[in-house]
Formats: C-alpha cells, sequence, structure tokens
C-alpha cells in the first residue's frame, strides 16, 4: 500500500452530479497509484482559516492514464459549501492515501454492496476493482429522492443495481435494507457472498442485523469525526464488541479502519 | 548561521520547536510527513502505569478557531509502552521526551521509576492537568499537592523533569511556585482550557463526557497570559503551549519569556506546522538581528 503524503493538488474541476452532490476532482499523478477501494484523503479546504480540521473523503474514483482522484461530496456544511466553489486551477492540500480498504478473494462469488446516500463513494472504485476479477456486484442504492442518486448510469454497466428512495421518486419506495432482505430471501450463492455497506447509522444497524440472520459477513466503512485522520488524535475511536475492559474498549476508524467487519465493531449514533 | 539552541534547566534543545503531547503520537504516525530529528524535542502521548481505554465516543469537536478534546488518556501502559513504542523512539536524534501521569501521586512514581532503566529518554514531562481525567487536575490546582509529587519525583530521577500546568486556576503563580519549590526543571503551560459545546438539536452535550478540553489558535492569548504570568513569578524556564500553530505565534511567546514552545492542535490539520516553524523563527531572527535565539526570549519591552 501507498504511503501517505501530503499533496499541494491542482483542481481540475468541480461539478455536481446530483441535488446537493459534487464531484471534486484533482490532478495527483502520484496518489493515483496504488490507491484500494474504501481509502480515504483528508482535504484542507482552502480560503476557511477558522475551520480547523481538515475534511475525511472516502476515494470515489481514480482516472491513471489522467492522473486524476475524484472525491464525492455532498454540501451540507461550511467547508463543504467552500469546495463546491473550488476553481480549475486552484490547489488544495490533501493528505492520503489513508486507512485501509475493503478485502475480497477470488473464492467471493458475489459481492452485495448496500450504499444509502453519500454511503456510494467509495463503491465506484469498489466497481472497478471487482470488475476486474469478475467478481458480479449487486447494487443496493437507497436515498431520499431520485434527485439524490448518483451516477446510476456507471453502476449499471457493471453491477446488478436496485434502487429504492424514500418518496418513490425512482425504484422501490422505501428503505433500501427493505430491497436487500426481500432479495436475500430469495437468493441461493448465499454462502459465497459478501456484503459490502456505507451509509447512515439507523441503515447499518439493520444491515448488521441482515447480516447476522443470514450469515452472511459484511465489511462496513464507518464515517466518524476526525481531526487529523492517520492516529494522531485518537479522536475517531470505534467501540469494539469484543472489547478488553479498561484495556483496549475502541478501535480507531483513521487507521484500524475505515473499513471493518461488521461483527468487530458496535453501532452506535 | 543563528544558533537556534535553547536550554530548559540541564536539558540542551537544538532548537525550541518541540511537539505537545497527544498531539503527535509515539512519533511513528509523522515519520511519513516530516523530518522527525529536525525537531527540538518530541513529547509523547501521555503513558500511564497501566493501559488505559480512553473515553467513550464522543471525543472531539470542531469549534471555530479551535476544537474539544475529551480523549481520555488511552494508552498501553508503561510496560508495553516500553517495548511497543521506546524503539523507534530510539532511533531518532532529537530529545525525547516522555510524558508521563497516573491516578496517584504513587502512579507517577511508579511510572518514572520503570522508565528510568530505559535508554534514549531526554527528560519526563509530567502531565499534572489532563481536564478529561478524574482527579486529573488536583495535581496542578492544590499547591502543596503539586509541590510534593514534584518533589517525590524528583527523587525517583536524575532526569529533568518537566510539570505540565492546566490554566483552570486562580492563580498559575502560585501552582508555578510550588512545582519549583519542588524540584522541577521547567514548567510547560498550559494545558487545554476547560469547555463545553451542546447540540441545540438533541440539547445534549456533543462531548460524552461532556465538558473536555479547549485547544487550538483561539486558546493563544489565555496560553500568552499564562505564560508572562509564570515568567514574573518563577525563575525556572517556562515551555510555552495553547494555540502555537506558526512561527509568528512562537516569537510571540519566545519575546514574553518562554524558553521553547510546543506545537499541538496544529499537528491535526497541518502536521508539518512545528518543522515549518523551525525556519520560519530562523528567519525572524535573521530579520531582526538576534544571532541567537536565546537572546530573544524575554525581550519584551514593557
Amino acid at each position: 500500500m501507498s504511503t501517505k503524503k501530503l499533496y499541494d493538488s491542482v483542481v481540475v474541476n468541480v461539478i455536481q452530479v446530483a441535488q446537493e452532490i459534487y464531484i471534486l476532482r484533482l490532478h495527483e499523478p502520484e496518489l493515483c497509484q496504488g490507491v484500494h477501494a474504501g481509502q480515504f484523503v483528508e482535504v484542507k479546504v482552502p480560503h476557511c482559516s477558522d475551520l480547523l480540521w481538515r475534511r475525511p473523503f472516502s476515494i470515489h474514483n481514480i482516472h491513471l492514464a489522467r492522473g486524476t482522484i475524484d472525491i464525492l461530496f455532498n454540501a451540507v456544511g461550511r467547508g463543504t459549501a467552500a469546495m463546491c466553489h473550488l476553481k480549475s486551477g486552484d490547489v488544495c492540500n490533501i493528505l492520503g492515501p489513508l486507512g485501509n480498504h475493503f478485502q475480497y478473494d477470488d473464492s467471493l462469488d458475489h459481492a452485495i454492496v448496500v450504499a444509502g446516500g453519500l454511503g456510494i463513494a467509495p463503491f465506484m472504485l469498489l466497481q472497478r476493482e471487482l470488475a476486474d476479477r469478475a467478481i458480479p456486484m449487486h447494487l443496493f442504492y437507497g436515498a431520499g429522492s431520485k434527485e439524490q442518486l448518483c451516477h446510476l448510469d456507471v453502476f449499471e454497466q457493471y453491477a446488478d443495481v436496485h434502487v429504492s428512495t424514500m418518496d418513490g421518486s425512482m425504484g422501490f419506495k422505501g428503505l433500501v435494507t427493505e430491497l436487500l432482505l426481500e432479495f436475500l430471501e430469495t437468493f441461493q450463492d448465499r454462502s459465497h457472498s459478501s456484503l459490502y455497506v456505507c451509509g447512515p447509522t439507523p441503515m447499518l444497524r439493520r444491515v448488521k442485523e441482515i447480516a447476522k440472520e443470514f450469515g452472511i459477513p459484511a465489511q462496513v466503512s464507518v464515517e466518524t469525526i476526525m481531526a487529523c485522520g492517520f492516529g494522531a488524535c485518537v479522536g475517531c475511536a470505534v467501540p469494539m464488541v469484543h472489547p478488553r475492559p479498561g484495556v483496549k474498549e475502541y478501535y480507531l476508524a483513521c487507521v484500524d479502519g475505515p473499513v471493518f467487519n461488521m461483527e468487530n465493531i458496535s453501532i452506535n449514533d | 548561521m543563528i544558533d537556534l539552541s535553547t536550554k530548559i534547566g540541564p536539558l540542551l534543545l537544538k532548537n525550541p520547536v518541540m511537539t505537545a503531547s497527544g498531539t503527535f503520537g509515539y512519533a511513528s504516525e509523522f515519520k511519513d510527513l516530516v523530518q522527525l530529528d529536525e525537531l527540538g524535542a518530541i513529547v509523547t502521548k501521555t503513558v500511564t502505569p497501566e493501559a488505559r481505554p480512553g473515553n467513550p465516543p464522543r471525543r472531539i469537536v470542531e469549534l471555530p478557531c479551535g476544537m474539544l478534546n475529551s480523549i481520555g488518556l488511552p494508552n498501553v501502559g508503561v510496560d508495553d509502552f516500553i517495548k511497543e513504542k521506546m524503539p523507534f523512539l530510539q532511533t531518532l536524534n532529537t530529545s525525547i521526551i516522555i510524558n508521563v501521569a497516573g491516578t496517584s501521586e504513587n502512579g507517577f512514581v511508579e511510572c518514572v521509576d520503570r522508565l528510568n532503566d530505559v535508554d534514549g529518554i531526554a527528560a519526563y514531562e509530567l502531565n499534572y492537568s489532563c481536564p478529561n481525567v478524574k482527579q486529573g487536575t488536583s495535581f496542578s490546582s492544590d499547591p502543596q499537592i503539586a509541590e510534593r509529587l514534584t518533589r517525590r519525583v524528583r527523587r525517583t530521577t536524575t532526569r529533568p523533569v518537566l510539570v505540565k500546568l492546566t490554566p483552570n486556576v486562580t492563580t498559575i503563580a502560585e501552582i508555578g511556585a510550588a512545582v519549583e519549590n519542588g524540584g522541577a526543571d521547567g514548567i510547560s503551560a498550559v494545558n487545554t482550557v476547560v469547555g463545553m459545546s451542546v447540540n441545540i438539536k438533541t440539547r445534549k452535550p456533543k462531548l460524552a463526557t461532556i465538558t473536555g478540553g479547549y485547544s487550538g489558535p483561539a486558546i493563544k492569548p489565555i496560553a500568552l497570559a499564562k505564560v508572562y504570568e509564570l515568567t514574573r513569578n518563577v525563575s525556572i524556564p517556562i515551555i510555552a503551549v495553547g494555540g502555537i500553530a506558526t512561527a509568528e505565534d512562537a516569537v510571540e511567546f519566545l519575546i514574553t519569556g518562554a524558553a521553547a514552545v510546543q506545537v499541538g492542535t496544529a499537528h491535526f490539520y497541518d502536521p508539518r506546522a512545528s518543522i515549518k516553524m523551525i525556519t520560519g523563527m530562523e528567519n525572524y531572527c535573521k530579520e531582526n538581528g538576534f544571532d541567537r535565539i536565546s537572546d530573544l526570549v524575554g525581550s519584551l519591552n514593557l
């Protein structure tokens, strides 16, 4: 795996891909090498000196020939709002690649991916990795409405895509976990499948129950608040399911994760 | 060539830039990003006699120009620290200062005693002042306890002993004088300022422990005033810590009388903050006619 480095990366562009969802594309050929799905970068938002921390983002996609890296983000706070206004040619300091990544081996027959909202971010790169190994991917992708879904056309080129929206504007009306449950009840090849999960906490909690019920291993990419992203601040504690009480009770999302086996962590608010 | 060296009692540093405990891990976290040997000193994350898991999440909150933390001193305990963390630290060509804490006076003494046999340690920094540990601040809010504990540690080791104080007291000079009497070689001032933040939607405190320690650029003026107060009232060297992020910040503290500075929260968003500061200080000296950085220390015009 590549060593983490600081880069002053040139912004290629920022494009809107769905309602309040954008892609920041940065030119950083060196960083593109040896990056794996699930890893993240920490972005220092320019022109926001009172916002202290860098912002962590999954690596959404890379383009080796162009030497670019894509970050998918939701413009929800001041930092991400400022990121929307980055222009081609601006410089943005990033730190990466950070964290571990999704695991799969050749015995895997089916990757069942569950994404809620912006939880889709790490799965573009995962899809490419799975496609390279000809491992079939089933994507369960839920959002509030049709306008909040992105890149369906790209995912549909490889994956068997199942969409849900809360307002019913596209696909199944309701929670993506209900759609997943329905699928698994009739799915025959569960014994050689793995779940790959990223999304809001209630979704994770439900997927964890479903994974246990069906006996399918599940890897989750967790989203936590982080100040540094590389193990220095020790702020991003994730409770362990099997702690050594009084000795070790937490993982760190940044260096032990962000990808965990779901059975090893407790999913709290 | 500017002479950047500085003295903290018997401890000679190649330059006045140190890392603040709890913001630089055990240095290995930064090895890909900075030339560790260039630093004046590295202060490690606090080690305690027994392992500690740390506090439950949420542990950190970002605030304008600062952050709150309630990490709770997670560490592997002194025995595993020696086995797991010291070997890398011993390879570095800079002063290694081990930050030590205990939940009792005996805990501090026990920890230092255990480390005394270990090579490659330049000094100890006693963490009297972590606000996120039960009874964590009593050692630095009661002058009698502060003096007694310092004396006990002083008698346990021949290595330099620094004491890190909390700003959360009425008169920091009183505590400073107590640790000086107890035999401390220097004072690190200040630890984090007790703070709190509430989520107004849920009406819950943002930190799991309700209150925590506030740090970052926002607390620099507080730290500067405390350093000023200490330099007027004690004669041992002061190591300034609190919101120092740039060379200009560092110079401000040196002028006020600090013999060295520690960089803390800035490492989280700029891992190279401390390294960059060294060059910046050197440039300041060149531009302002100081051949030795020690001439700058305490040069405040009043």
